[in-house]
């Protein structure tokens, strides 16, 4: 090669690899913080492993990509062979424009297209679950096929004709010639095939979000539901694990290859008797691999009742960071207290509305779930919750006075309180005078400009400017949210970002320097700030204050079951162990009560999250969000779609 | 032999049957539902106010001068995510171009072992990568912080279109090299020693040999990048600071605000854009093939 | 001699083109039979129509007294040397030949014994581990061979085996070839489209033309005795003349009586009369029986080819004797040297060498053979 051959390709792999190598190095990382480096640590991996519910994301990719891209790759060959063998030109235009349309179809678009005729037929045969890992599986073979067909169809048409007739005419019956004969021609294109249908898979993500549904998560959907919390370094302990894999594996199959002892120099195509034998032995493993797997899928189940839980990403103490864990714990509390296995297919969702859109298809079906305040009264209204039997769950008795009979469920017949918190103020006191602190108006300063953090979702985005106005969040007269989005589109200049989950690194790197988001994260932005940065916190007077409630959907298969579980996740160990984790303030009297807890969570912690409770229940019947109705959802909508695009 | 050939054509049929199905199932039904949700209100019943919003619908926006103007917001987000897809996909082939031919060029063991290192990103899942761009592109990211150690900066790109482009760039590069390189290490050296035999130098080896003949591979790759980079809405999320309102956020934000019907409405006007340009471009690569 | 394979009024078009108009053809056991004609002549089609990869419309086609017309190609007792080998790249030199026996799933030993013997037939001993890409041409021939042999059929068909190979090459093939087919005593049915390959390794020549046998016969017969005008200037070259059958053995052309053998026409008759260019002697001028003024003259090696324009009439003649360009020379033709065939829809389509060139010739072949791949 040439010597600026040489440096372009450099060039190019350095903007390859500078990613990889970011992820590598961070996920050393001692602290959270993906952009502040604190001393390197083995931590992340420990947490990784002891993930169950992410190394079953890891391991639920696997099995679809292997399973899509074994089942593209046999019915995509077939394909290939078949439309090769075409004689009618006409037949033949049509088959490979219809194979076109999933590779010149952006994926947003296949996966709309799925999911809308799944739920339609769903709907249609009244199934309550039509979105699942069989969905999923359908759609990623859709969109593996094209590929597998593409490469196969170039090997059969370079192929010579009379490869086959040889054959035959030397006594092989047509099926004999194929397997014989064609299949090895072929081989590679099939090779390659499959290699990208395995790819493709696996690194979907917008088809699988469209048409992923009961408890069967992927490592992207699990990663990208992660926004209204954080991604962890752990997700980079996972991806530098999958590359030295990668990396492994490479690299034996090429020694492999060189090994190989030849008689004459290495022959391109012939393969060896051993060799041979070991490709066969290799796929007859994957085979029975995916074979196994997706006997998993349907004889594994049924064996014991499964608990489909449907929460926020990162929003249960699930073991991660030496926490108890929870889900485990409920499975074993059920053993021992009812003496029969339990297992928890436990699922997440980025925001309310997302939940929303996957419950009200009706192509899912959950038994917990835990939306806001706000969702919660529409699911009401809608018919879509069950009213709880609280002889089941004894444990209601801890929640506090001030968390009962509020707005979204008054005669307390739906909802058992999960969290509460309220958004307030982030800001760096390196940065940022004292004296502009306390309301609203310092996220609409001037001195600040390109420094301020607001919400990527529309209507916490809002409620600032409302807050701010002091409108009502509720309102439904589109001039007071004309109003709101004026106050937005003149903040808008002073905006670094809008954000979910890239706030932890903005903050704690000191990328920006003010930010409102809900109270407890604050407390996990503290734990990773970086040297020059000194994050502080205030909640104005006039704010959203939430709470997040467990609720049991009509779509519920199991309600005793769902019952158990709302009431062990009052049990004091449990409680607690969430309350830790999510750092959001907890209704539940046997938490905020413990010494314990409050020791562990600092006394900055208690007095921000625990002031006067009856003051948060006055608060939050004054300033909560409440259901809009369906024409000022679409005018916010709109409104917020007017403002992005500015 | 009749019988014998027809057995034959059964199978072949047979071997035909699963996909055909399958892909109308799953490919032409899908779309078909597309269509039926575009023209049809909550009630499914038929309407043409979906498309036609998509028209019509206007928003102000505030311009430079400080006053404010009116735009149609829905066209104007599709010829920003159309504006930003076309600038990645050009450079997505100014780099993968010469990279590719580049690669068609090296010794054997080099173009695997390239290969390999360019396909190696695609097997790490692209969230988590575009997240490490973030770190990367903050204004006190790592770029900046060595910019800074060798006295420069800081550049400002997080949030800009330049990092939106970067990402995309970044997701979709090895489509455009992996078509383009196929087609390169197939090409015979002969053609460019007759080329150059004939007077052709290097730029005019490129121009009127080399060019024309990978076309197929540039076409296939062009697809394979403005396809997915028109229609993405983690990138823009990400790296735009959302800032950047894209078509496929439109579409993820009608999805997610459970309106199904405009979903659908904005989904399959993407799609017949995007089915007429592709025919358009193809027609431009056969005509240029017959020439 | 038995009967191995009879075709009885075997027709077949594509897409309404007749490519072969009710051919008849007996082909016999342990005979090498070529099939010669230009390119879509029908050969190519004939012999896939005897290994079973195409079916006749109308026909019969009787392999040992029984009609294989439903059989497929892999009930056939015959085997296929294709004009590209269709070697398996998937398979070694050895898997190649054992293929058959493997289909047939013969035991281990006795395909070793009878790869090996086929590997020592076409003289490849050595090769068994090689793989068929990294071999010559004349090499991947011999492979192809020995796999169509290894299973003993009765019939072996060879479609155009040698057209990838260089001159030379080929000549020592054409040998090879011989010599196999003696070897093994199996039918070899060859198709070519080079007339030389045809005569020198024939014991049958079927000459093919539009879809109809032109003539079948011994490689002599067909040269000396061509029964049209195709035959007459496909095989070899000829000057094809119009002529008169004044009486038996005499024969009227260029206005002068010539003695010929040949018998049995009708009382002035009209005629094609061909005369083969060696066969032409040149005497001086006076001494002729026809005279003529040389128009070109080219050096071949053994022997000078020179053009000579009889009243108008362009005659090739092959002598070793030079003459100059415009010189005036006699012709002398010997009575033997005269051929009479019977006037045919190819009459006056030959013969004249008005517009011969080498090159030229050289062109058509080479075009000839564009269009048969």
């Amino acid at each position: 090669m040439k010597t600026s051959s040489k440096i372009f390709t450099a060039l190019i792999l350095i903007f390859l690899f500078a990613p990889i190598v970011i992820l590598l190095v961070f996920s050393f990382n001692a602290s959270k913080s993906l952009s502040v480096m604190s001393g390197g640590s083995l931590y992340w991996y420990r947490e990784l492993f002891r993930d169950a519910e992410t190394l079953g994301a890891v391991r639920n990719t696997l099995v679809l990509a292997i399973s899509a891209a074994l089942i593209s790759t046999v019915m995509g060959t077939a394909a290939a062979v078949g439309i090769h063998r075409l004689r009618s030109k006409a037949v033949r235009l049509g088959y490979e424009q219809v194979t076109n349309i999933p590779m010149t179809n952006p994926d947003i678009i296949t996966g709309i297209s799925l999911m809308l005729m799944f739920v339609f037929v769903g709907r249609l045969f009244g199934a309550s679950t039509s979105l699942n890992f069989w969905t999923m599986l359908i759609a990623h073979i859709t969109f593996c096929l094209p590929y597998v067909i593409l490469q196969v169809l170039p090997k059969l048409q370079q192929m010579d004709n009379s490869l086959s007739e040889a054959a035959m005419d030397l006594g092989c019956t047509p099926m004999q010639a194929f397997f014989r004969v064609e299949i090895p021609e072929i081989m590679p294109g099939v090779v390659t095939g499959l290699i990208m249908a395995f790819t493709l898979s696996l690194d979907d993500f917008v088809i699988s979000y469209f048409t992923s549904g009961n408890g069967f998560e992927t490592l992207p959907i699990r990663i990208y539901n992660m926004t209204k919390k954080t991604v962890t370094p752990k997700m980079y302990a996972l991806s530098t694990i999958i590359f030295f894999t990668i990396l492994a594996l490479l690299i034996m199959s090429n020694l492999i290859d060189t090994s190989a002892p030849g008689v004459e120099k290495p022959l391109r195509r012939e393969r060896t008797a051993s060799q041979k034998k070991r490709l066969r032995v290799a796929g007859a493993i994957g085979g029975v691999l995916a074979a196994g797997m997706i006997a998993v899928m349907i004889i594994g189940a049924p064996d014991h009742p499964v608990l489909n839980v449907y929460n926020w990403g990162e929003y249960i103490s699930d073991g991660s960071e030496d926490s108890f864990n929870t889900i485990r714990g409920f499975e074993q509390w059920y053993k021992e207290n009812y003496g029969s296995e339990v297992e928890v297919n436990y699922t997440t969702f980025a925001s309310n509305e997302d939940m929303y859109s996957k419950i009200s298809s009706g192509a899912v079906s959950y038994d917990v779930i835990i939306p806001s305040d706000y969702m919660i009264a529409r699911m009401r209204e809608e018919g879509m919750l069950l009213p709880l039997n609280f002889d089941n769950i004894p444990n209601y008795e801890n929640i506090g006075e001030n968390f009962r009979g509020l707005y979204y469920d008054p005669d307390d017949e739906y909802t058992v309180p999960y969290t509460y918190s309220f958004v307030g103020v982030i800001w760096d006191a390196e940065r940022v005078d004292e004296e502009d602190t306390g309301d609203w108006d310092l996220m609409w300063n001037e001195k600040y400009k390109g420094d301020i953090l607001q919400f990527n979702n529309s209507r916490d985005a809002f409620a600032t400017a409302q807050y701010k106005l002091g409108l009502d969040v509720n309102d439904t007269d589109p001039e007071s949210w004309r109003r709101a989005l004026e106050e937005l589109k003149r903040q808008q200049p002073l905006v670094k970002s809008y954000v979910m989950d890239e706030i932890y690194n903005m903050m704690e790197s000191g990328e920006a320097a003010v930010a409102s988001y809900y109270a407890g994260d604050y407390f996990t932005m503290l734990d990773a700030e970086a040297d020059n940065v000194d994050l502080r916190f205030y909640v104005p007077e006039r704010t959203n204050y939430f709470i997040d409630a467990m609720c049991i959907p009509s779509c519920c298969q199991q309600k005793e079951l769902a019952e158990a579980f709302i009431n062990y996740m009052l049990e004091e160990e449990p409680a607690i162990a969430n309350a830790e984790y999510i750092c959001y303030g907890c209704p539940n009297r046997v938490v905020y009560e413990s010494e314990e807890y409050a020791e562990d969570m600092g006394e900055e912690a208690m007095e921000i999250l625990y002031p006067n409770l009856d003051v948060f229940a006055e608060n939050f019947n004054r300033f909560a969000y409440r259901n809009l109705d369906a024409a000022t959802l679409s005018l916010v909508n709109s409104l917020w779609e007017e403002l992005k695009i500015n | 032999m009749k019988k014998e050939h027809n057995a034959l054509r059964a199978v072949q049929r047979a071997v035909l049957a699963p996909y055909g199905v399958w892909a109308l199932l799953f490919i032409v039904v899908p779309l078909l539902f597309v269509a039926y949700y575009a023209f049809t209100d909550s009630n499914f019943a038929f309407t043409t106010d979906n498309i036609t919003r998509f028209f019509t619908a206007k928003s102000q926006v505030s311009t430079d001068a400080g006053g404010t103007r009116e735009v149609y917001t829905y066209l104007l987000i599709f010829w920003r995510s159309l504006k930003l897809a076309i600038i990645s996909t050009v450079i997505c082939l100014l780099m993968g171009y010469p990279t590719a031919y580049i690669l068609s060029r090296a010794s054997e063991r080099v173009q695997k072992i390239l290969i390999t290192l360019i396909m190696i990103p695609m097997w790490m899942n692209f969230l988590i990568r575009t997240y490490a761009w973030m770190t990367i592109l903050q204004d006190t990211g790592i770029l900046n912080r060595l910019l800074a150690a060798v006295g420069l900066g800081p550049v400002h790109v997080i949030g800009t279109e330049t990092a939106v482009v970067i990402g995309m760039v970044y997701d979709y590069f090895p489509y455009m090299i992996l078509p383009i390189y196929s087609v390169m290490a197939k090409l015979d050296m002969k053609l460019v020693e007759a080329a150059k035999d004939l007077g052709c130098n290097g730029w005019n080896v490129m121009r009127r040999v080399i060019f024309p003949l990978s076309l197929p591979g540039v076409i296939s790759g062009v697809t394979m990048v403005l396809i997915p980079s028109i229609s993405t809405f983690y990138i823009s999320q990400k790296l735009g600071n959302g800032k950047f309102y894209l078509i496929g956020d439109a579409i993820e934000g009608q999805y997610v605000a459970n309106n199904l019907h405009f979903a659908a409405a904005i989904a399959f006007i993407l799609m017949i854009v995007l089915l007429v340009c592709m025919a358009l471009m193809q027609r431009y690569a056969n005509r240029k093939a017959v020439a | 001699m038995r009967k191995i394979i009879e075709l009885k009024g075997v027709s077949k078009a594509y897409d309404g083109q007749v490519v072969l108009d009710h051919i008849n053809l007996d082909i016999y056991d342990n005979e090498f039979v070529t099939l010669l004609g230009p390119s879509g002549c029908g050969k190519t089609t004939t012999l896939r129509i005897i290994a079973g990869f195409e079916q006749p419309d109308e026909g019969q086609v009787f392999f040992m007294g029984e009609d294989i017309a439903a059989l497929p190609p892999h009930k056939r007792n015959v085997n296929t040397v294709f004009q590209r080998y269709a070697l398996f790249p998937h398979l070694n030199v050895y898997e190649n030949i054992a293929f058959p026996l493997r289909v047939k799933k013969a035991h281990g030993d006795e395909i070793d014994t009878k790869v090996r013997e086929m590997l020592r037939l076409v003289g490849l001993q050595g090769f068994e581990k090689r793989s068929v890409t990294s071999l010559s041409g004349g090499q991947q021939q011999r492979v192809a061979i020995a796999r169509a042999l290894v299973s003993q059929p009765k019939v072996l068909l060879l479609d155009e085996p040698l057209s990838a190979l260089d001159a030379k090459l080929r000549k020592d093939m054409q040998a090879e070839l011989h010599k196999i087919q003696r070897a093994s005593g199996i039918t070899f049915i060859f198709v070519t489209h080079d007339q030389e390959e045809a005569l020198s390794m024939s014991d049958t020549v079927v000459v093919m033309s539009e879809g109809l046998i032109q003539q079948i016969g011994t490689p002599t017969d067909i040269y000396n005795e061509p029964q049209n005008a195709f035959v007459a200037d496909f095989i070899g070259e000829s000057n094809i003349l119009n002529g008169i059958m004044l009486e038996d053995r005499k024969v009227k052309f260029h206005g002068h009586v010539f003695e010929c053998v040949d018998s049995g026409f009708e009382k002035n008759e009209p005629v094609d009369v061909v005369v083969r260019p060696e066969d032409v002697d040149i005497v001086p001028e006076e001494k002729g029986m026809l005279r003529g003024v040389v128009t070109s003259v080219t050096f071949l090696g053994v022997h000078y080819e020179i053009i000579v324009d009889v009243q108008g009439f362009k005659w090739m003649i092959q002598t070793t004797d030079f003459c100059a360009v415009d010189s005036h020379i006699g012709l002398f033709i010997e009575p033997d040297a005269i051929q009479i065939m019977h006037k045919s829809k190819y009459s006056g389509m030959f013969g004249d060498y008005s517009s011969f060139s080498n090159e030229f010739d050289e062109l058509s072949d080479a075009a000839a053979e564009v269009e048969e791949e």
